[in-house]
This record gives C-alpha cells, sequence and structure tokens, in this order.
C-alpha cells in the first residue's frame, strides 16, 4: 500500500493487487482495518516528478508540443508532423520509445485532449485506442465523473439523474448553461467528445540537480548542512553556474523511512557564493525540523541570475533600467511603501481634466 | 509617459494629477476673472478663450465648470475655472 501525507493525515495513495476494496484517499487506520498486514510504503512524491519530467524531456524529443498535465499524464500534439509519424502506428512507436516499459503507459489518440485522455484511460496497459470520427457512442456510457470540471458541477449532475456523458449530451446547451453558468457549455462540449483546449508546453528553465547519499543516517542539522555545502561546492566548482548567481533553490531530503521533506528558498539577490546559501539552508532546517533520521539530501537550482552590477551587456539602457527599477524595489521595501510613481491614463478622453492620467507606483 | 502595462489600478495606491487647486480671484463688475491672487496679486491682461463644462450630473455633487485661459500681466498663460455650483475659483493646468 503506498501512502502520503497530507498535513497531518496519512493518506492511501495506491495499492497492490488484491487490496481492491481500498480506495485512493482513504485515511491509512481505515485501511488497515481492512488489511492489517498490508506493507506500508511512504509515496515519494519529488523522484514520482524527477522520473515523469525525465519522461517529458524524452517525450520532447518526438514533438516540440509536449504538455505535463498532471503527474503521470501527459499530451503529446501532433499538429503538422504528419510527415514524421505518418499513421498512428508510428506515433505509438515513438511514444513507447520515448517511456520505460516498467510503466506500461496507456495511451490514446483523438482529436483533443479530453478525448484523448478518455481513450488512454480505455486502453489496456501498454496499449491504446485510438478515438476518431463519431465517438459519441464510445462516450455515452462512460460516467460523468470523467469529465473534468468542479466536483461541485459533477455532484449537481448526478442530483440531476444525469449519470452518463450521454445523457448529458444530449440535453440542450440553454438548460445547461442556465444551471452550470460558464461551465456548463464546456460540460456539454465535452460530453460530446469535443475539446478545443490547447495544449500548455512546459516553461523551458535550466535545472541544476545533484544529491548525496550520507553515510549514515542522521538527525544532526551539522551533518546534514555539511552534506549541502560538499553539494554546493560540487556545483560551484563545475561550469554549469557561468557565472551566474543562485535564485531559487529546492532543497530535498529523504528520511530512512522514505518520507520527503523539501522547502523553496527564494534569494533576493542572485546568491554567489556558498556562504550566502548556507545560512539561509540552515535557518529553513531549523525552522521546518526533519520527519525522521535523514539518509539522501538533494539540491535543486531552478532559477539562476546575474548579480546586480556585474552583468556585462552590450544593452547598457536595458542594464540601466533594470539597475533603476532594482533600486526602486529596494528604496520601497525600507519605506514600507511606494515611493517613485509614473504616469499612467486613465481616462485620457475624459473632459474633467483631473480624471485624464493618475500616478501609479511603478511596482505596479 | 509609460507603456500601459494593462494592470488594474488600484484605488488605494494611485494618486491623481492635475487636481483643481483653490485660488482667489477678483472679478470684475460682469463677473469675469479681473486678477488672481497666488498669494501675489496678478492682474488678468486678456481672456483667451472660455467655455464650460458640465460632467457628472447623475452624482451626487455633479460637475458644473466655467474655464477661462487668462493671459496675466506678466505674460504667463494660467487656466482657471469658477464652480458654478460652490461658487468658488480654481487653477488647473492644461
Amino acid at each position: 500500500m503506498v501512502t502520503s501525507t497530507v498535513g497531518s493525515q496519512k493518506l492511501v495513495l495506491d495499492y497492490a493487487s488484491g487490496l481492491e476494496d481500498l480506495q485512493p484517499g482513504m485515511p491509512i487506520q481505515q485501511a488497515l482495518a481492512r488489511h492489517d498486514d498490508a506493507r506500508l510504503v511512504q509515496a515519494d512524491i519529488p523522484y514520482y516528478w524527477t522520473a515523469f519530467n525525465e519522461i517529458l524531456d524524452a517525450l520532447e524529443q518526438r514533438s516540440p508540443l509536449v504538455e505535463g498535465a498532471d503527474l503521470g499524464c501527459a499530451y503529446v500534439g501532433l499538429d503538422g508532423m504528419q510527415l514524421i509519424y505518418p499513421d498512428d502506428d508510428a506515433v505509438i512507436k515513438a511514444v513507447r520509445g520515448a517511456v520505460p516499459d516498467i510503466y506500461k503507459p496507456r495511451m490514446g489518440i483523438a482529436g483533443g485532449k479530453f478525448p484523448a485522455y478518455l481513450a488512454a484511460l480505455h486502453s489496456p496497459p501498454g496499449g491504446y485506442r485510438v478515438l476518431t470520427g463519431d465517438i459519441r457512442a464510445f462516450l455515452e456510457e462512460l460516467p460523468c465523473d470523467v469529465l473534468p470540471v468542479s466536483a461541485k458541477s459533477r455532484d449537481k449532475l448526478h442530483d440531476f439523474g444525469m449519470h452518463t456523458l450521454g445523457k448529458v449530451s444530449g440535453l440542450p446547451a440553454g438548460p445547461l448553461q442556465s444551471q452550470f453558468g460558464p461551465e456548463g457549455r464546456t460540460i456539454r462540449e465535452l460530453a460530446r467528445g469535443r475539446d478545443d483546449t490547447p495544449l500548455y508546453p512546459r516553461m523551458m528553465e535550466e535545472i541544476i540537480e545533484e544529491n548525496a547519499t550520507l553515510p549514515s543516517v542522521t538527525v544532526s542539522l551539522e551533518a546534514i548542512l555539511a552534506a549541502v555545502e560538499a553539494l554546493l561546492i560540487r556545483i560551484f566548482s563545475g561550469s554549469r553556474l557561468k557565472g551566474r548567481g543562485v535564485r531559487s533553490l529546492n532543497l530535498w531530503t529523504r528520511s530512512w523511512s522514505a518520507e520527503s521533506w523539501e522547502r523553496v528558498i527564494q534569494f533576493k539577490e542572485p546568491a554567489m557564493d556558498i556562504k550566502g546559501i548556507i545560512s539561509r539552508v540552515r535557518r529553513a532546517l531549523e525552522d521546518y525540523p526533519q520527519p525522521g533520521p535523514v539518509e539522501q539530501v538533494g539540491l535543486k537550482i531552478n532559477r539562476l541570475g546575474y548579480p546586480g552590477g556585474r552583468q556585462n551587456s552590450l544593452f547598457s539602457d536595458i542594464r540601466a533600467q533594470d539597475h533603476l527599477a532594482e533600486d526602486i524595489r529596494q528604496l520601497e521595501l525600507r519605506q514600507g511603501g511606494p515611493q517613485v510613481y509614473k504616469l499612467k491614463e486613465v481616462e485620457p478622453w475624459s473632459r474633467i481634466p483631473e480624471r485624464r492620467y493618475a500616478l501609479t507606483p511603478t511596482s505596479q | 509617459m509609460v507603456e500601459d502595462t494593462g494592470k488594474t489600478l488600484r484605488a488605494d495606491t494611485y494618486k491623481p494629477v492635475n487636481t483643481p487647486e483653490e485660488v482667489r480671484v477678483e472679478e470684475n463688475a460682469s463677473g469675469l476673472p479681473a486678477a488672481v491672487r497666488t498669494p501675489r496679486r496678478r492682474a488678468i491682461a486678456a481672456i483667451e478663450d472660455r467655455w464650460r463644462l458640465d460632467d457628472e450630473w447623475w452624482r451626487s455633487e455633479p460637475l458644473s465648470r466655467l474655464y477661462y485661459s487668462v493671459l496675466l500681466a506678466s505674460g504667463e498663460k494660467m487656466v482657471l475655472f469658477k464652480d458654478l455650483i460652490g461658487g468658488r475659483w480654481y487653477r488647473q493646468g492644461e
């Protein structure tokens, strides 16, 4: 049984075959009451994301348009790729090549994200399903719980006796919109298998990652800090920073019981040396205690920046503007409120002179 | 002027520009401005333009102003208006 911690509660996230009477989201006590001999495994969400991001990286080698919608769910855009992938088999072969066999990915091909998701959901593990043409027969008997709309709307559909997509799609648009507002139209379109939501590709960001397993599990703050320092030395001594400083750092640890701890540390100015980072890391470790003895420590640097005043640039005007904006920001932080204003058009057409323009803080 | 960022203005952070500044104006027998005190007395040499502004009549405090673009004896130009509801005189940029 895979468990995850939400607030102070431990919940069932997934389970092995033979434990089908459990449900994801069920409190762990309730699950153990049914299967007291089940082996508990703590979910390692950061690791799952690392693995999933690797898959997304591989998918991006196959198509420029890849959306990582949720952990384990990815959409691949195929518009304009007919020459590379002449048929469905070629697409499936390419996607299979990007996902390790162990995951047995379910794949779906359709004209929109929602029907493609449903096609994948109803394909066998490792297999695929194609939905083309009139897909209403396929959607007819599917429960309306599959609709990616708010839980409130789904409950309301059940309250009205609209338990399947077939029943929902048969309704006229007017009554649906009057009951569900703007979501009513979405519900109707999705129930008819139409989804024109665009794909949202991932933001490209440069990530530097390092991690280390400690020689022995420890609760000592100094030992964890020493490990972090060693990782930072590794990062700073390499060539990956290219003269830039650290603006955002994701610090994570994993305890011997596989529990994860994670903090994001943001830097007002790019941190250019290890000393500056370590003092912030120390504070984070002191303020947010570890869930248990630590076995592994890792760093993920996902935002880099050049230090103010040291950047060499041909575009001196842009630099000057950046410096000015930074100086204003610092001044306002010290004074506790807006200090420098800019002129903005409010109602430039107004006959009343004092209505035409206003001063607004430069930071807005 | 800066480029419009498209962000919504927050009433508590923006400052109005070109708000009217109350001044003392000496009127002649016809009710036209003859001199303005800022606070020094400055004679008005000529009235170059005059226009009326009635607006926001739907509000509890509607606007009714009679504007004058005047030329002072010193050669300086100034825009004055008389608030036709309150009867006071104001100076305002163009």
